[in-house]
């Protein structure tokens, strides 16, 4: 079963168009990995799937389905309520771990406290911050360590219920034992959630995710089972790309 | 729901700045309809080039063209005074100290930013006139010079915020440039970090120049308030001043008043050309 | 002239200027200082003024609490509207236009004198809407006098946000309004209130706005909005311009220039604060 899908996609800031002619579908449940060299527009991939490539000051053509159903038949909010999204760079809120979890249930609609902290107490259980944070729950969030607070905004963006999770590089800043933690932690995640994952760590991408996705210059030039990916490349491009030509 | 009330916040938020935007134009509005019931009787030219100021007399009499200039001599002296305190300040804030010591000057010229301008007055009043007629056995202490040293004063944070801001990037920037090439310190300011921060200088000028041709009180308190053409130690009068003193004598709609109202516009006028052309000296400065 | 002769000048001129600034700062609070101390007591605080004429004797405190109440009015005026403005341009406004307009007009209302302004007050609100000379007259046009102030301060506060911060809001789908009011006004909290104190001592001090729209020679502490009042500043100016009381004038000048040193105190230590958080 399908999620997303891209119907001959192109996006562009201004003149410089950054993606061309995209079309692929993004399996439920499953880790979709997005590779490719720095530049190469896989991050403009992500904040097109849930439109804040407009915020950014660029636009698109083509066709993003979400559900079968045009995403632009969708209201904004809503798309971004349901596509969730955690950057690069950790962007914890300056306010204690507690309000970081609750920012976003508060503003659906939640203001019941005890649904509130069985909220914060589920989603720490799930980004496995729970146990480390010693239920301290009131911790100024950027006093976290890097690992834990991008954990912690992987946990916020859980708090919205959302259906698909798209995640910009989230271990390029954190070290390896940090980058284990997560990438479990995104094993056990989808089996609920959709997960699409931009990493220009190959052996990331080997290792958790389902399907993988090469795009070198805007183009996408193989999509298909990681398996196959890694193994049996049908694009010359590819295979260089994984013997690690463009680096 | 959420999006009529992220309507409705937005609506506010644009009505808001926009009647913020409004208040200048109400403020030129307002001055300017009080105004033009005075230069229908007496025509603009006259009124800015005419000699003398008797709101008692007739209307003829009704003229600023010695106020106009005490405004901008006192304003003036306060400058060529504040400038070169204000520019040395800058280059040892700037140039010359650590990052405690800076701190704690740049406390200091918000003190000073800080007084009110009435203390300046007062003080102004009490020790540099009353010094001029012990001293100098001035007939009168009040005088321009008197203006323009307590507007000094009142302008060299002005000018200081404003050249350190600027003569501290460049000073940044060439400082390993100039010590790889053995020249001193000083020399190395006065080549290259003063006259690459020219502009900021002259921002600081026209800023303090506007401060100094608005200033109320504290000129008020010391240059004697007498419409007469300004001499460097005599009395004058400066446009705000003449405001604040008669505005409470007038009569609401006598031509007194309206005088008032005009001379608060030409005052206005200056400023607001004077304000523009320090827009643009800041905007380029940014480029 | 040599380099060396002229290194050394360059230095005696900079030196001297410098220490000059000092000396001058140091002069005015010293002065003051000394010859306030002596005039200051309960009753000079405390009491009200008294004697023929007026103030010649007893103490300054209506002044004291008119000045407050005329600070707090400049302080709610300008700062509702110097918010809106700020979070307006900063992230509302989609034109660079506009953008550089409402920063002109900014600037122009920064350097409109505050006699203006109190011309202004005086006709618009004292005569025209029937304020009167009144606390209501005299602080709003404290207020507008202030208001380019703390536009200006908030807008560099709003804009000094990581920006990614503001994005990982919106990626939950959260509406900009809701993000102004629980994520970005709580994250610059202390900066705007910083700002909005200095503006307030810089209000307190202000005479000239005054003069026209509110200040009296003597008044108790105003009832309601309606009444005059009285203001230090605008007392100072008074027991100096009529020659009523020199000793009086000195404390009244002590206690002002106290109250706006604790004032930017305040302002500075809140604002230290702010730059730890971020």
């Amino acid at each position: 079963m399908d999620i997303l899908t891209t119907n001959n996609l192109s996006v562009s800031y201004g003149n410089r168009k950054v993606l061309k002619d995209l079309s692929m579908n993004i399996m439920e449940n499953k880790i979709t990995a997005i590779i490719g060299p720095s530049g190469c527009g896989k991050s403009t991939l992500l904040t097109t799937l849930n439109l804040m490539i407009e915020e950014n000051g660029g636009n698109f053509t083509g066709k993003i389905f979400f559900k079968d159903k045009d995403i632009l038949s969708y209201e904004k909010d809503e798309i971004r309520r349901r596509i969730g999204m955690v950057f690069q760079k950790p962007t914890p809120f300056p306010f204690s771990i507690y309000k970081n979890l609750t920012y976003a249930p508060k503003y659906y609609g939640i203001k019941d406290r005890l649904k509130l902290n069985s909220i914060v107490e589920d989603t720490l259980r799930k980004v496995g911050l729970f146990d480390e944070i010693n239920h301290d729950i009131n911790t100024k969030a950027t006093k976290l360590s890097g690992g834990q607070q991008q954990r912690l905004c992987i946990g916020r963006a859980l708090t919205v219920e959302p259906e698909v999770l798209l995640l910009d590089e989230p271990c390029s800043q954190l070290d390896f034992k940090n980058t284990a933690n997560i990438e479990d932690m995104l094993l056990k995640l989808s089996r609920d959630y959709t997960i699409v994952i931009v990493t220009h760590n190959l052996s990331q991408a080997k290792r958790i995710s389902d399907y993988t996705a090469f795009i070198l210059d805007g183009e996408l030039i193989e999509y298909g089972e990681t398996e196959e990916i890694f193994t049996n490349p049908k694009d010359n491009r590819t295979k260089e790309y994984i013997e690690g030509i463009y680096g | 729901m959420k999006n009529i009330g992220e309507k409705i916040f937005k609506f506010i938020m644009k009505f808001l700045t926009l009647f913020s935007m409004l208040l200048l134009a109400f403020i030129v509005i307002f001055i300017f309809k009080e105004s033009i019931v005075f230069f229908k009787e007496v025509p603009i030219l006259k009124f800015i080039s005419g000699k003398t100021w008797n709101p008692l007399g007739s209307p003829d009499d009704l003229s600023i063209l010695p106020i106009i200039l005490g405004t901008a001599y006192v304003s003036f002296v306060g400058i060529i005074i504040a400038l070169p305190i204000g520019v040395g300040s800058a280059v040892v804030l700037s140039s010359y100290t650590g990052d405690k010591m800076k701190r704690f000057i740049r406390g200091i010229v918000d003190v000073l930013a800080g007084i009110p301008s009435v203390v300046y007055g007062f003080i102004g009043l009490l020790v540099l006139v009353k010094f001029f007629e012990v001293k100098f056995s001035f007939s009168s202490g009040e005088s321009v010079l008197a203006g323009g040293i307590i507007l000094s004063i009142m302008m060299l944070p002005y000018i200081i915020s404003t050249c350190d801001e600027s003569m501290e990037k460049v000073y940044k920037e060439y400082a390993q440039y100039s010590n790889a090439l053995g020249v001193s310190k000083s020399y190395m300011i006065r080549k290259i970090v003063i006259p690459e921060s020219r502009r900021s200088i002259l921002a600081s000028i026209v800023l303090a120049l506007g401060r100094g041709m608005g200033e109320t009180m504290a000129v008020m308190m010391v240059i004697g308030n007498a419409p007469i053409m300004p001499k460097l130690l005599k009395k004058c009068q400066t446009i705000p001043s003449l405001i604040a003193l008669e505005m409470g004598m007038a009569e609401v709609g006598s031509l007194h008043y309206h005088s008032l109202f005009a001379a608060g516009f030409i005052l206005m006028l200056i400023l607001f050309i004077i304000n523009i052309f320090l827009y643009f000296i800041k905007k380029r400065m940014d480029i | 002239m040599s380099e060396k002769i002229k290194d050394s000048l360059f230095k005696i001129w900079i030196i001297l200027s410098t220490l000059l600034m000092f000396t001058v700062v140091i002069y005015i609070f010293g002065y003051i200082f000394k010859n306030g101390i002596a005039s200051i007591n309960m009753e000079f605080i405390f009491g009200d003024p008294k004697g023929i004429p007026i103030g010649s004797e007893g103490g300054i405190f209506p002044a004291i609490i008119g000045s407050l109440f005329l600070m707090i009015i400049a302080c709610i005026f300008a700062s509702i509207l110097a918010i809106s403005t700020a979070v307006y341009t900063v992230f509302y406004c989609r034109f660079k236009k506009i953008e550089s307009i409402i920063h002109l007009i900014v600037q122009c209302m920064a350097g409109t004198p505050s006699i203006i302004l109190g011309l202004f007050g005086y006709t618009l609100l004292v005569l025209y809407l029937g304020l009167g000379r009144s606390l209501l007259s005299a602080g709003l046009t404290l207020g507008i006098m202030i208001f380019p102030y703390i536009e200006v301060r908030v807008e560099k506060t709003l804009r000094e946000i990581d920006k990614s911060i503001v994005e990982s809001s919106y990626v939950l789908g959260i509406s900009k309004a809701y993000t102004i009011f629980k994520l970005i006004l709580p994250i610059c909290k202390k900066d705007i209130i910083s700002a909005i104190t200095l503006a307030g001592g810089f209000a307190m001090g202000a005479a000239a706005p005054i003069i026209l729209t509110g200040a009296v020679i003597f008044a108790p502490i105003p009832k309601s909005l309606s009444s005059p009042v009285m203001a230090l500043p605008f007392h100072l100016y008074i027991l100096t311009g009529e020659g009523i009381s020199l000793e009086k004038a000195y404390g009244t000048a002590l206690v002002l220039i106290m109250i706006l040193l604790i004032i930017n105190i305040i302002s500075v230590v809140l604002n230290m604060r702010g730059r730890e958080h971020s």
